[in-house]
């Protein structure tokens, strides 16, 4: 089923201001023919299709519709659709809307390709609530609910030699418990209202997000491939990655003090010139980054295709997230370059995980080795599991690795009272923190914030802060628990995961109001004298 | 005073039930209801077997079982670990740090019998 040609021809010529007459008598045929076939009752084809194409200055692929066959095809099934089904729109219409203004019909397909996006993350969104943090608090209050009421029950319906007292106690909690479950189910219920709002569709970052939460951020195929790399360079150093790259890409190495800029015109501290097989380091790139870029670039011209292989992942849906994904597995590549799998391991247990020892050992940024030791998963030969966090000094989040456990919000920011804002006040200072969620959980958070070295005066360069954080039980082994009481809580500092996502009712620093189960009132910034904004009278 | 089993639960409820079906078993109770006091409980009387939830104020189950396994005196105490449905990673946890067994809430009352009994060796009775 194609949009007819004859529509197209005549509406092509209408918007050219071509007379029928006149194109008729430029392609050789009657004004008569041409319009039984701008009418669709004469098939046009071979020659004189070629010569109605050229002087209407069309594409021929456009005017028999193989190009729009897909469209066509696409925009039948949105007209089917749920959504679209009760304005009784069909074949017929698909096909003069295609032939008609193919731009609007494609818009059309896209709102509907993208309204089915929406429907099949919705399961993905329901897996990720399971995740939040006041979810599973209340979840967790149910569980301990019917817990105690089939305990109860079971009691009552088992014991056959209970005394009236006891039976009576049972009865009362059953009924205690049933009733607090209802209130939790409201509340739930609530909640789930609320959330429906704030549903954003997914993005290329949360495919990235997933794809590496899955991998537990380890891929084995990329360590070896690092390991082949590392091992036709020899010792990793700067020098020796740049002499390697160019005996074997021809790649040489420059640096300037002035700013350039890459072909679509970002400006960055390094950049690579295909054409040219030149990479540029800007004068104030420090020799942690230009080892770090210059093994990136080695693995992405030696191992592009295996490093794209691993970006090609079912679960990324867009280029967007590929491009992003092969970007992040570049860097992961490179690495794993720079720190060796087993050595990197040793050197970090035996340095208790000492982040600035580390970094001399490896001419590595606090950033490269903190990404580093989140990767250490391997099944059988893994580090402390650690989650990482990276802050902009607006607050925003911007690369994050999840713990399991501990919520590390996705985007926005997180809970002010963390040790990645504290950071900020102290740059180059490692700030630790022991802190206790409301679920009691507890962790060892260590971050600290440095900027890039500015080229000149008039040069701005943001501070990012970065975390660590991993699970107080696992502190002990870290360099970071050294002269702290771990067993003693008393001293916990009370945070939450952000203040949207945080029950601590009681927390003086709370900026925003939590998202209230039930659709609660707004408790932040109230009048000093009560007034009765909550009426709904 | 010595007693059997040692309850580290902080749901009342919860606590009420255990309580009663293992004092009906035939065992003596003390029961506690945050990790702090479930600590002191476990040097102080010197329970047989700790029924230990995972989710207590002031100190976790975890830290609260991370302390029994670090104390020579208290290393071989047998702990049976309440966890909730659907937490797997809790329970890796406390597999971790050296839990004897495992308990899902919501459980049958005759299943947390049988496995106090096993863990005090007492199933041939």
């Amino acid at each position: 089923m194609r949009a007819p040609i004859g529509i197209k021809i005549s509406s092509r010529r209408k918007s050219l201001a071509i007379s029928q007459a006149e194109l008729a008598r430029r392609i050789g045929i009657s004004a008569s023919y041409l319009n039984l076939i701008e009418s669709n009752k004469r098939v046009v084809g071979g020659g004189l299709l070629l010569r109605v194409a050229t002087e209407l200055a069309i594409d021929i692929g456009d005017l028999t519709g193989d190009t729009e066959h897909r469209l066509l095809a696409e925009l039948e099934e949105a007209f089917a659709g749920p959504v679209l089904a009760s304005s009784r729109l069909g074949p017929p219409d698909a096909r003069d809307l295609v032939a008609k203004n193919p731009a609007a019909a494609a818009a059309i397909v896209q709102l509907h390709r993208a309204y089915t996006d929406a429907v099949a993350s919705a399961d993905d969104y329901a897996l990720r609530l399971r995740a939040d943090p006041l979810f599973s608090q209340l979840l967790h209050r149910i569980l301990s609910g019917i817990t105690a009421v089939r305990s109860g029950a079971e009691i009552l319906e088992e014991v056959p030699d209970l005394d009236d007292e006891e039976r009576s106690r049972f009865v009362r909690s059953i009924t205690r418990e049933a009733r607090s479950m209802g209130d939790v189910a409201r509340n739930l219920i609530g909640q789930f209202d609320r959330d429906y709002q704030h549903r954003r569709a997914a993005s290329p970052v949360r495919e990235l997000d997933d794809l590496i939460f899955e991998r537990d951020n380890h891929f084995p195929q990329l360590e070896a491939v690092a390991e082949v790399l590392r091992a036709e360079i020899g010792q990793i150093s700067e020098p020796a990655v740049t002499e390697a790259l160019e005996a074997r890409f021809g790649v040489t190495v420059r640096k300037s003090a002035e700013r350039q800029v890459d072909a679509r015109g970002f400006p960055g501290q390094y950049l690579f010139n295909a054409s040219e097989r030149m990479m540029w380091f800007q004068t104030s790139a420090v020799a942690a980054t230009r080892q770090f870029q210059l093994c990136r670039l080695y693995a992405e011209l030696a191992a592009g295709d295996m490093i794209e292989a691993e970006a090609s992942a079912a679960s990324l849906t867009t280029p967007t997230a590929r491009r992003l994904a092969y970007r992040a597995l570049s860097s992961y590549t490179a690495g794993a370059m720079v720190f060796p799998y087993e050595r990197f391991l040793v050197d970090a247990e035996s340095l208790r995980y000492d982040i600035e020892a580390l970094r001399q050992a490896y001419t590595a940024s606090f950033e490269q080795v903190a990404h580093r030791l989140v990767t250490l998963r391997r099944p059988g030969l893994s580090g402390i599991p650690f989650g990482f966090l990276r802050s902009d000094p607006a607050g925003r989040l911007t690369k994050h690795f999840p713990l399991p456990g501990l919520l590390l919000p996705n985007s926005g920011h997180a809970c002010p009272l963390w040790a990645i804002y504290d950071a900020f006040r102290t740059p180059g200072a490692v700030v630790r923190q022991v802190v206790r969620f409301s679920d009691g959980s507890r962790y060892l958070f260590l971050a600290k914030s440095a900027g890039r070295r500015t080229a000149s005066f008039a040069d701005r360069a943001i501070h990012t802060s970065v975390m660590l954080a991993c699970d107080v039980l696992h502190a002990d082994q870290t360099v970071y628990a050294t002269g702290l009481d771990l067993s003693d809580p008393s001293a916990d500092v009370p945070v939450g995961p952000a203040c949207r996502l945080c029950t601590r009712r009681e927390c003086p620093d709370r900026q925003e109001e939590a998202l209230a189960p039930g659709g609660g009132q707004d408790a932040v910034r109230a009048p000093l004298v009560p007034r009765g904004f909550d009426r709904t009278d | 005073m010595a007693v059997d089993v040692l309850i580290a639960e902080d749901e009342p409820s919860i606590l009420e039930s255990l309580d009663f079906i293992l004092r009906r078993a035939g065992w003596s109770i003390q029961s506690v209801t945050d990790g702090d006091a479930a600590l002191s409980a476990v040097r102080q009387s010197r329970p047989r077997i700790v029924v230990l939830d995972v989710m207590l104020p002031k100190r976790s189950g975890f830290e609260v079982l991370k302390q029994i396994r670090a104390d020579a005196a208290t290393r071989a105490l047998p702990v049976l670990v309440l966890t909730a449905k659907g937490q797997a990673q809790d329970r890796r946890t406390a597999e971790e740090l050296g839990a004897d067994s495992f308990i899902t809430k919501p459980y049958a009352n005759v299943d947390v019998v049988k496995e106090v009994r096993r863990l005090l060796g007492e199933e041939a009775q």
